[in-house]
């Protein structure tokens, strides 16, 4: 072997692993240098995400009322032309209509919140099953900001952990880093709603003696000024109390399908408190 | 080099965009990590080196982990693929597809030890087992595909006079 090749695949090795290490010691730092160069690859891929992904929306609008109900048309070939104006027009009012019930949701959760609040649209996730987190085209050009709770009509979605001057990066509250003070409704009870990935959660730290059903509302307690208090985070669908230890297990099923996000609020002051449901 | 790096992240890109739009979240496939993978069992390891480097990157900038975990977990693919390469003389598609799950395994222990190391809770519920487990299978299985897509990237890029570093260039006769 020459010398040359010898020592390629020990410098390759040495040369990667300094590499993977600079990179995760810089990330645990926090690094200004590292979240430029992620900024630079939202900025770079993100706006190909936005547009693909108003064109596949079109395409699946198009697909589900049009094409998919052609052969139904068929069956009357004289008034055909008329039908498939209707449709599409059907189709138009049903999207628009759709939209309509989730922006009046929206525009509900805005009043109830009567804070002011940046509307948003989410234009991707994080594929992979080891974390759960969105991206939203909005970001600090229109005053995104770290740690900014992201709501969906139905309650809590999760928190912006990086914003870049056009899009903002959200994590969900069932990814395995997100933690939150929350309680039960009906009892009171607190405890820490942590993210387990997939699409759970768990309420932490609730001790044995307290009563938990299924079924239980569990709300953010407001406490640690993360999200505002009396927002929903979902319910109670699983307990179990024979477990060793002080404290109960409890499984929480999010009320937002955080899978299905459209249009979400980020609301700009974190300790907020509104009225209790 | 750089035309092929660029087609080849540009590939990568439109499999992120793909599983963005269309699989998410109902279907789980780690297409970026099987296309590193046949990428890396092809000659030119400066090319898989670069574009494992894009994706790591790629998927560290819409993930919540620690930046640098997917890119770490990248180049272990590369690594696992370059070793099955050397080691086992890859030649068939059944032998290909059995390497791309050791390696996609290799991956995800390597991406999971990372993450406990760096003080991140691990999800090692049977659930989450389960699910990865058909995630690797099924993204394996696509290993033939996969194979004669990057086949065929590499073949029209040798129209344009590319070829790795590490072949042997193309023959001329002296005439």
């Amino acid at each position: 072997m020459r010398p040359k090749g010898r020592y390629r695949t020990p410098l390759i090795i040495a040369v990667a692993l300094l590499l993977v290490f600079s990179v995760l010691s810089l990330s645990l730092k926090r690094s200004p240098a590292l979240k430029q160069v992620e900024g630079w690859m939202i900025s770079l891929t993100a706006p190909g995400l936005r547009s693909l992904e108003y064109v596949t929306r079109g395409v699946k609008n198009l697909w589900s009322g049009y094409f998919y109900l052609v052969e139904v048309k068929q069956e009357n070939a004289t008034l055909r032309q008329c039908l498939e104006e209707y449709k599409q027009k059907d189709v138009r009012f049903q999207e628009a209509q759709q939209a309509l019930t989730r922006l009046e949701a929206l525009l509900d959760l805005k009043r109830q919140v009567a804070m002011p609040v940046i509307g948003a649209r989410v234009i991707g996730y994080d594929p992979s099953l080891w974390s759960r987190s969105a991206m939203i085209d909005q970001g600090q050009a229109q005053g995104v900001k770290e740690g900014l709770p992201v709501l969906a009509p139905q309650g809590v979605a999760g928190r912006v952990v990086e914003a870049y001057p056009q899009y903002s990066k959200v994590m969900l509250i069932v990814d395995r880093k997100s933690g939150a003070d929350a309680m039960i409704q009906r009892t009171r009870a607190r405890g820490i709603l942590q993210g387990k990935g997939g699409n759970r959660c768990s309420l932490e730290f609730v001790p044995k003696s307290a009563e938990v059903q299924l079924g239980d509302l569990v709300l953010a307690s407001g406490l640690a000024g993360l999200y505002p208090k009396g927002l929903v985070f979902g319910r109670v669908s699983g307990t179990n109390k024979k477990n060793p230890g002080l404290f109960q297990e409890i499984e929480v099923t999010p009320a937002v399908d955080l899978s299905a996000l459209e249009e979400v609020l980020v609301v700009k002051v974190a300790s907020i408190a509104i009225s209790e449901p | 080099m750089i035309g092929a790096f660029l087609l080849f992240s540009a590939m990568g890109l439109g499999f992120f965009y793909l599983q963005n739009l269309f699989f998410f979240p109902h279907v789980h496939l780690r297409l970026l990590a099987l296309l590193l993978f046949y990428v890396g069992l092809r000659p030119s390891l400066s090319l898989a080196l670069a574009l494992g480097l894009t994706l790591g990157l790629l998927q560290d900038s819409y993930a919540t982990t620690p930046f640098g975990l997917h890119l770490g977990a990248s180049l272990v693919l590369v690594a696992a693929a370059r070793f099955l390469r050397r080691r086992l003389l890859l030649q068939r598609i059944g032998s290909q597809v059995l390497a791309s799950v050791v390696a996609l395994t290799l991956q995800e222990v390597c991406f999971h030890a990372g993450a406990v190391l760096l003080g991140l809770q691990p999800n090692i519920s049977k659930e989450m087992i389960t699910h990865q487990t058909w995630e690797i299978l099924g993204t394996a299985a696509l290993g033939p595909l996969m194979r004669h897509l990057v086949k065929g990237l590499e073949n029209f890029l040798r129209r344009f006079g590319w070829r790795a570093l590490s072949e042997p260039p193309a023959y001329h006769s002296f005439s």
